[in-house]
């Protein structure tokens, strides 16, 4: 399970937002609990696509680092992903499957008409053949 | 010795260690004694072939080794390992 506090999610809608109708993507940073996930802040992360960015996102593997190195200096942990799909649903797509890690939890925020309609989480398998969904709590 | 800072996900892997102290000349010693060190680290950065796994990228201090040397990268006594994936993804079509 995760959980995105108010705060945090405010920050991800935020972003999905301004971006759009060009994907967005960022850093969730939090804590586990026996096993779940609360995010507790979320950082905004430039798209580093070099294309059209209505389909596509990349995270630029240095603004990563920097959001690694943020989370362990506020006493966080790296938890997650996100990333917004304008106008479609929040489905893992193939292209989010293939550029996928198993390590952290990818949280996809539809927008439709340029508003956050709904989000889903996933967790991708190591082979990037698959990803199972994990529950999701989000303010709502 | 090198310092090797271990992701959330993978310190279950490492004693619950954020970070771990290794010798090593290069990235390949410094990355073959750590993953000897916890056995159950390797399947979860190489692959079947031994190879790292695509989606992991090592940073020798603030520099990535593919545009270095890659694994003959040579890491210093001092120098602090990261390990970061690539990211990416998108909707499909339009």
């Amino acid at each position: 399970m995760i959980r995105i506090e108010p705060q945090a999610w405010e920050e991800m809608v935020a972003h999905a937002r301004a971006t759009y109708p060009n994907e967005c993507c960022g850093a969730m940073l939090g804590r586990v609990d026996n096993g779940d996930k609360i995010v507790q802040l979320a950082l905004r992360l430039e798209n580093a696509y070099e294309g059209e960015q209505r389909n596509r996102y990349e995270v630029r593997p240095e603004d990563l680092l920097v959001a690694e190195r943020r989370a362990r200096r506020e006493g966080l942990e790296l938890v997650g992903i996100f990333h917004s799909h304008p106008d479609a649903d929040a489905y893992f797509s193939e292209t989010d499957l293939k550029n996928s890690c198993p390590w952290y939890s990818f949280v996809v925020l539809s927008v439709k008409g340029g508003e956050v309609d709904h989000a889903r989480s996933f967790l991708p398998n190591a082979e990037q053949t698959g990803a199972v969904e994990e529950e999701l709590i989000y303010p709502r | 010795m090198a310092k090797v800072l271990i992701p959330t996900p993978l310190r279950q892997y490492a004693d619950k260690r954020d970070s771990v102290e290794i010798e090593g000349r290069t990235v390949g010693e410094v990355l073959e004694a750590l993953t000897s060190q916890y056995a159950e680290l390797r399947r979860h950065l190489f692959n079947d072939e031994g190879k790292l796994r695509n989606f992991v990228n090592i940073y020798v201090n603030d520099e990535d080794i593919r545009y270095l040397a890659k694994e003959a990268t040579p890491v210093e006594a001092g120098d602090t390992l990261s390990i970061v994936p690539s990211i990416a993804g998108g909707r499909d079509g339009f």
